[in-house]
């Protein structure tokens, strides 16, 4: 392998093909691939900046029927430990997210049969209408399909009905592998395909939204099937340029149907410096120090991450799958300058809100990301009454009478 | 910062640096600064990583390459009680235990008749000696020479970034005297849990033994404090050597509790051979 060869080529901006990126993945020294992931870095973010978002990472509901084999999150429909936020909850939530000065919710669940297009919409438009400036990143490509599919409607057609109650951009989770034999196998086929996936993308950004991308490696799939992830999401990019950022993650394996070992950190490593170098047309890259901890975390600003994510507040999903780290801004800010670059906080456009939010105001520090819910709080919000459940378990659950409270 | 290539020379023909030449390199770009402690690594101890499995006494000792016991008593008598009791349990592994400076923080007394007591009960050797709590270094290693017992590594208490310079001279001139002192662990054995250590300071921590010391073989890390992700990068900025490895492979104990062969896996995953080795005595 011509290492000078692809040198002179990442500089003078050429485009890696398949069988490049696969040699370079499989081949070269880490440090090589770190030290060009690093100078693309550089040159589309040269001045120095580290960004991070202030949001709040909540999950309206565990309930879910899709099963991904991945997952350790959900549960099933009837289940005594599965839950839907009250929308009094979430507005409580957002109200603490501002304190600690964040402007959006990252809102995603899972696929619950017992939760109308309506109830999103009611959602979105009870949030706006009291927090008005306050931005939903809201609803991953299988959510917003299971909704089209519950409600009979065309993808392009929810999204326009959940951009009109106050959607504002769609994250880019549940993208795992976009190659349908990992789909497969994982379980997550029949919840979007990789084309459905990338369909749902498609309209978002028609409709004008910006969206994110991520990718989930380290199950079943081979090297070149997370390669061929990267270059489907580039050839999106390159017809639509919609998506602000790319996120990999390693699969947490804990508490899974699925079971087996983590991959590595040198693996993740190697795997953000190699997105760096084929997704040319994506401008930010995140760290995923929640599945990494803060140390690699931190590290990733070397192997061609730009942004250290959100300060998330609330976390569930991973840390049902066994990953319990956490970093609030203080710590995210102090591991961006400890690794010497100026940070800033973002918006979801990635466009600079300002400095250090913690620095003109009193916050408290976070040592432990807050969860959706108290454990075991199942208690049914009083406004699902009001939507009509699919679920025989969830028209059981709606025909009774709310529990009194206890005096 | 680009590394100064005459430093780099330096390190690479295994000549000593001096204290401005190590502030100079931790100032560098940690990318540079891992891919010279790598290669300087290489050239002195190979590709081979080794690792220990630590138990405690009792059940299943005997899979270990080492136990290890780690609360000191409140006296002498109950410690070499303690040691002789813990020996007996070890299923034919070597004994290790404690940290020179709680023993001397004890004052029970002349330390090279204390650590012969020690020594006779069955005690292999001393787990570590944290320079920065040890107020006269070089007369405790004298009294462990005196003693006939080794000090696995020598090791840091507390993250101080700006101590670290002092710290690896202090350590180089420790290890020129008492030439059985083969062992480095770089990072602090303390964080704090509201500001820990950051990953650039731990490698940089790492890089920096690895290059500073030339006349100790070995760059520790501890598997078990700082989880298998930190410690695999580690080992491509210089340590090739992983402490204290749990025996069990009980996962309900926590993610950090990890296999036999997951220590493995991650080795070779960082371009590394595994090599299980037995307690340093
Ligand atoms: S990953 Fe999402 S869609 Fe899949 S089972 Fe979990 S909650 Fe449901």
């Amino acid at each position: 392998m011509d290492l000078k060869a692809f040198e002179q080529r990442i500089e003078s901006g050429s485009r890696l093909n398949v069988d490049e990126a696969l040699q370079l993945y499989r081949h070269a020294p880490t440090y090589w691939l770190g030290r060009m992931a690093d100078g693309v870095r550089r040159r589309k973010h040269p001045a120095g900046v580290v960004t991070y978002i202030i949001d709040r990472n909540v999950n309206y509901t565990n309930v879910c029927v899709a099963r991904c084999n991945f997952c350790a999150f959900y549960r099933e429909v009837g289940h005594s430990e599965g839950y839907v936020l009250g929308f009094d909850e979430i507005y409580q939530k957002i109200e603490e997210t501002k304190a600690l000065g964040g402007g959006q919710l990252l809102l995603q669940g899972g696929h619950n049969p017992d939760l109308p297009l309506a109830w999103y919409e009611d959602l979105f438009r009870g949030v706006k209408a009291r927090f008005p400036d306050f931005k939903l990143h809201a609803l991953s490509p299988p959510e917003v399909l299971h909704i089209s599919r519950m409600s009979k409607l065309p993808v392009p057609e929810v999204i326009q009905r959940l951009i009109a109650s106050g959607l504002d951009s769609v994250p880019g989770g549940g993208a795992e592998i976009l190659v349908d034999r990992v789909r497969k196998l994982l379980n997550c086929y029949a919840k979007a395909s990789a084309d459905e996936w990338l369909g749902v993308m498609r309209d978002a950004h028609q409709a004008g939204l910006r969206t994110t991308a991520t990718m989930m490696y380290g199950t079943v799939e081979t090297d070149e099937e997370r390669l061929e992830h990267m270059l489907r999401l580039r050839d999106l990019q390159d017809h639509t340029g919609g998506f602000t950022a790319f996120i990999t993650w390693s699969y947490q394996p804990e508490h899974t149907e699925r079971g087996g070992r983590e991959a590595t950190g040198i693996e993740y490593l190697r795997t953000l410096a190699i997105a760096r170098l084929v997704l040319d047309n994506f401008d930010n890259l995140q760290a995923s120090w929640v599945t990494q901890g803060g140390k690699v975390g931190q590290l990733s600003l070397a192997f061609g991450a730009n942004d250290m994510g959100s300060v998330m507040i609330e976390e569930n999903v991973v840390r049902a799958a066994g990953a319990v780290y956490c970093m609030d801004e203080v710590e995210i800010v102090r591991n961006a300058e400890d690794a010497g670059f100026a940070a800033k906080r973002r918006n979801m456009h990635y466009e600079i809100l300002g400095d250090p939010f913690f620095r003109a105001h009193h916050v408290p520090r976070t040592l432990e990301l807050s969860t959706a819910r108290e454990a075991g709080d199942t208690s049914e919000p009083v406004e699902l009454v009001n939507y009509p459940a699919r679920s025989a378990a969830g028209k059981r659950q709606r025909s009774q009478p709310p529990a009194s409270p206890v005096a | 910062m680009s590394i100064n290539t005459a430093i780099a020379d330096r390190a690479r023909a295994n000549e000593a640096l001096t204290a401005a030449e190590l502030d100079e390199l931790a100032t560098a770009d940690i990318l540079s600064l891992g891919m010279l402690a790598d290669e300087v690594r290489r050239a002195r101890v190979g590709d081979v990583v080794t690792f220990v499995r630590v138990g405690a006494s009792g059940a299943g000792a005997g899979e270990a390459g080492e136990v290890r016991m780690t609360s000191l008593p409140e006296t002498l008598a109950a410690t070499v009680a303690a040691v002789a009791q813990a020996k007996a349990a070890t299923g034919g592994s070597a004994l290790s235990g404690f940290s020179l400076a709680d023993i001397i923080d004890r004052g029970w007394g002349d330390l090279a008749g204390v650590l012969k007591q020690l020594k006779q009960a069955g005690l292999g050797a001393i787990v570590e000696a944290p320079l920065d709590r040890l107020s006269n270094p070089e007369a405790a290693l004298q009294a462990c020479q005196d003693a006939g017992i080794t000090v696995q590594s020598l090791s840091l208490q507390k993250p101080n970034a700006e101590g670290r310079t002092p710290m690896l001279m202090q350590a180089r001139a420790l290890a020129a005297r008492f030439p059985w002192l083969t062992t480095i662990a770089p990072l602090p054995r303390e964080q704090s849990i509201a500001v820990p250590t950051t990953g650039y300071d731990d490698v940089r921590a790492v890089a920096l033994a690895r290059l500073a010391l030339p006349g100790v073989p070995n760059v520790q890390v501890d598997w078990t404090q700082y989880g298998p992700k930190l410690a695999q990068v580690a080992l491509t900025f210089g340590a090739n050597d992983l402490d204290r490895v749990s025996v069990t492979d009980d996962e309900t104990l926590g993610r950090r509790r990890t296999s036999l062969e997951d220590v493995t896996r991650n080795i070779v995953a960082a371009g590394f051979q595994p090599r299980e080795r037995s307690a340093r005595a």
